[in-house]
């Protein structure tokens, strides 16, 4: 007898739909699986066999084959085991052929015949509900997952029995989740514990209200990362459609806890300096994503900056213009999105005490290779950097109130608000993300603003690419301030926060 | 022939020995024709013979007409052009490379010296003190060499004085390469010289050496700022050898780049801490310089000059200057921008500013 089962496998965030077919003939008695199978899909062959043989249902002495289709396409990953099992069974006849017609199923299953959760749920069952499917088989403890996605009948299944039951029986109509958040009651980090600082406070805000990159330069214990750390608590709230991909990123990736339904809250990922290329980008034979993905629609977070391996940090510069990166394998490309922003932050030179030469001990030929290792086209990308001194023990046990991190949320998601409702119909919708084309259309100055810039243009030896990061760190500050035309002091901050200059580091 | 320049283009031999050499063959021209047999006989190590002997078949002649060409000037201890000052000292190099006019005899030569990472203090420190000194006449004598050095001859340029550069390396090899400028503007108005021919390598070991240079033209030697062990003292060392007048410029106690000058001071350096009163005690006779520059404080307006207020000669950074004002950002950078619109202030680094005097 012949039956045909409906998975999927990943692809990206994105999944390409499977057909497992089994066929139970006459002949030698053979288990054999065909289609271009990588080593972990072969090995299903034997946990199948012996999980049947565990649930009651050995394997008889027959020919039985199973074929995944379509055949051209690498079939990697733990998630066909189930749909092997259910194909086998109904050709089998012990399910029958017409309860598999319209679901879809995925999973693990270990000898016993319990069924393990795997990863990439939420995409696959994304794209089996766009093929016209309304119901999924799916491990217990991705069901949460699964049920994300509208108008879905999920079944969170725990052992083969079950799903042998579930398909023999009837769906009953009582599960149905819907789209909700895991509940995030985090302890959350406040700016109201930082005292004094107020420029690099105000550069977060600045930053995070335009989506602009950020880099942080000050002598050790200036509080860099403890302001960098703050900023998931001013980050604006994601759309549903925001949550949705990252949902996605991580359910590929495998982050998402067991049980655990929509990423409600923004990434914030610091991975260490040690990280490799591989896992900044992302990478595997099939690759998996990496940190600046998990850190899409959020922060990325890279402390130490200069510490990072300098080909580590050169990767960087396609996804921070594409907010999205593309490896290529041999099996064929796989993108993830990476839309994040970039906070960096470093020492002026290796001590950390530069330009205060009463403190720094280093030379001026230390001072230019330290710097050297961030490469300037990487600068580039970055609109907006503070210098921030060390504190005086004063400062930082002043006892004055400070801004809690609720009231300058409060602004950021105003300041967004603006900008999202004047780039409604663009394809971008923050300050950062205007293409050098329109900069006009959007930062128009006046004709004595612009003398005025001409001249700022000439003393500050700035580029054309330094200019037009300037006018979009001068618009969100304009925003910031209601919205209106850009004035001068929105012009006269923006300088102050430009990107990094490298002639400061070279002093006669 | 020039056997002057023969003599000291002979390879293998010390300053030193050269010296005793000249002292027991009476001159240049002597010790070249001087036969073999006798030559042996001098007081040298016989390597010094043997290299003295093999310069002989040196073809001096032709680098003599390219040095001409290239118009850098050789001078000899022998001349009447050498310095006086120079001739005085133990170790006085036999020869010397120059590109410009050699500082005047009449005139004062003061050198300023300093550390290479000097903070924006020393560097406005020795930048005035060298406009000062340059604008009453006085050669201001120095390294070269990034910091205060560079500031000093910065200062006498900007004041349209003389100023004379010693290098570690041959004069027609700018090193570091940073004061390239500063070395196209000496080379217009005032003279850089070297005891190396040129296109001798700046190597390390050549500095040390070259500060006695520095201190032996120069009446008196001035350190601007200087850590505990700095190449400046070494300079000071030499000038205290050569019976020169130290000065140092006093500094907070606590300031590693000031322990330097407080140590001179307490050795008994003289005190500089009054540039007028320094140049009245030089007791020069120049016509007076510029005075300082003042800048008309009245025309700021109340809150342009709150802030001018709190900036320093110390780079301040705008973290400090919001503490301090207690203006909000936009405000600060409003006042920031139109401060340094008008000249008065300079952003030094990143975020830092320092006024300007």
């Amino acid at each position: 007898m012949y039956s045909i089962v409906s998975t999927a496998i990943l692809c990206g965030i994105k999944s390409v739909p499977v057909c497992v077919e089994a066929d139970v003939g006459d002949g030698m008695p053979v288990f054999e699986m065909v289609g271009f199978l990588a080593s972990e899909v072969k090995e299903a062959k034997e946990r199948v066999r012996t999980a049947l043989r565990n649930v009651g249902y050995p394997l008889p002495p027959k020919r039985i084959t199973v074929n995944f289709a379509p055949a051209d396409i690498r079939k990697s990953g733990s998630g066909f085991d189930l749909p092997v099992a259910v194909a086998i069974l109904s050709a089998l006849g012990n399910i029958p052929a017409d309860a598999l017609s319209g679901v879809f199923v995925i999973g693990e299953i270990g000898l016993k015949g319990d069924v393990q959760p795997v990863h990439g749920v939420l995409p696959m069952v994304a794209e089996a509900k766009e093929r016209g499917i309304s119901r999924c088989i799916v491990p217990a403890a991705n069901r949460r997952e699964a049920g994300l996605i509208a108008d879905m009948q999920v079944y969170g299944a725990r052992s083969v029995g079950e799903v042998i039951r579930l398909l023999t029986g009837g769906w009953s109509e009582t599960e149905d989740y819907n789209i909700e958040e895991t509940a995030m009651e985090k302890e959350r980090l406040d700016f109201a514990d930082i005292h004094g600082q107020r420029l690099l406070k105000r550069a977060c805000e600045v930053a995070v209200a335009g989506m602009h990159n950020l880099l942080l330069i000050g002598p050790p214990g200036a509080g860099k990362t403890m302001t960098a750390m703050r900023i998931p608590s001013i980050l604006p709230p994601m759309s549903e459609e925001e949550q949705m991909e990252l949902t996605k990123v991580y359910s590929v990736g495998g982050l998402l806890a067991e049980g655990s339904g929509l990423v409600g809250e923004r990434p914030f990922r610091a991975p260490h300096h040690t990280i490799s290329m591989q896992g900044l980008t992302g990478g595997g034979r099939v690759p998996k994503p990496g940190e600046i993905s998990f850190a899409h629609k959020g922060v990325l977070f890279l402390d130490e900056f200069p510490e990072f391996q300098k080909e580590t940090l050169e990767v960087l510069r396609q996804p921070l213009e594409e907010k999205c990166v593309r490896l290529v394998r041999l099996q064929g490309t796989f993108e993830y999105p990476a839309d994040f922003m970039l906070v960096a932050a470093m020492n002026p030179c290796r001590c950390g005490y530069y330009p205060d030469m009463q403190r720094c001990n280093c030379t001026q030929t230390a001072v230019s290779r330290y710097l050297e290792r961030v490469s300037r086209p990487l600068l580039n990308r970055i609109d907006i950097c503070v210098e921030a001194p060390q504190l005086t023990f004063r400062e930082l046990t002043g006892n004055g109130r400070e801004e809690p991190s609720a009231v300058i949320r409060e602004r950021v998601v105003a300041a967004q608000e603006i900008q999202r409702e004047r780039y409604s119909g663009e394809t971008f919708s923050c300050n950062s993300r205007i293409p050098a084309a329109r900069i006009r259309e959007f930062c128009g100055l006046s004709k004595k603003q612009e003398d005025y810039m001409e001249q700022i243009y000439a003393r500050l030896g700035l580029t054309a690419r330094a200019y037009h990061k300037l006018l979009k760190v001068a618009r969100t500050l304009a925003d910031m301030d209601g919205g209106g035309r850009i004035e001068n002091r929105h012009l006269n901050e923006a300088i102050c926060y430009r990107s990094l200059d490298k002639k400061f580091w070279e002093r006669p | 022939m020039n056997y002057a320049y023969w003599f000291a283009s002979v390879p293998g031999i010390t300053n030193h020995a050269r010296l005793s050499l000249l002292a027991q063959a009476g001159s240049a021209r002597e010790l070249y024709f001087l036969p073999e047999r006798q030559l042996r006989s001098l007081r040298a190590q016989e390597k010094v013979i043997e290299a003295v002997l093999a310069g002989k078949k040196l073809d001096t002649e032709r680098t003599y007409m390219e040095l001409c060409g290239r118009g850098v000037s050789f001078i000899s201890l022998e001349d009447s052009a050498y310095p006086e000052r120079l001739k005085s000292i133990s170790d006085a190099p036999y020869g010397i490379y120059a590109k410009g006019p050699l500082p005047g005899e009449q005139k004062k030569n003061v050198a300023i010296v300093g550390a290479r990472m000097c903070s924006e203090y020393g560097r406005a420190v020795a930048t005035e003190l060298g406009k000062q000194l340059a604008a009453r006449g006085v050669c201001v004598v120095s390294g070269m060499a990034r910091g205060i050095d560079s500031a000093a001859h910065e200062g006498a340029l900007l004041a349209g004085g003389a100023t004379c550069a010693v290098l570690g390396c041959g004069v027609d090899v700018c090193y570091p390469r940073s004061a390239e400028r500063i070395y196209g503007e000496i080379l217009d108005r005032g003279c850089i010289l070297s005891e190396h021919p040129p296109k001798t390598p700046p190597l390390a070991a050549y500095f040390p050496q070259r500060n006695r240079i520095i201190s032996g033209i120069s009446d008196l030697v001035v350190v601007v700022e200087a850590k505990e062990r700095s190449g400046s003292l070494i300079t000071a060392d030499h000038a205290l050898e050569q019976g020169r007048d130290i000065y140092a410029v006093p500094g907070r106690i606590f300031d590693p780049l000031s322990a330097g000058c407080n140590n001179l001071i307490r050795q008994g350096a003289g005190i500089l801490s009054n540039i007028e009163e320094f140049i009245r005690e030089l007791d020069l006779c120049g016509a007076p310089g510029t005075s300082m520059e003042h800048f008309e404080k009245l025309l700021l307006e109340k809150q342009e000059r709150l802030v001018y207020s709190c900036v320093d000669l110390r780079p301040k950074s705008i973290e400090e200057l919001l503490a301090e004002t207690e203006l909000t950002m936009p405000e600060l950078a409003q006042l920031l921008a139109a401060l340094s619109q008008k000249g008065f202030i300079t952003e030094i680094f990143k975020n830092c500013y320092i006024r300007r005097i």
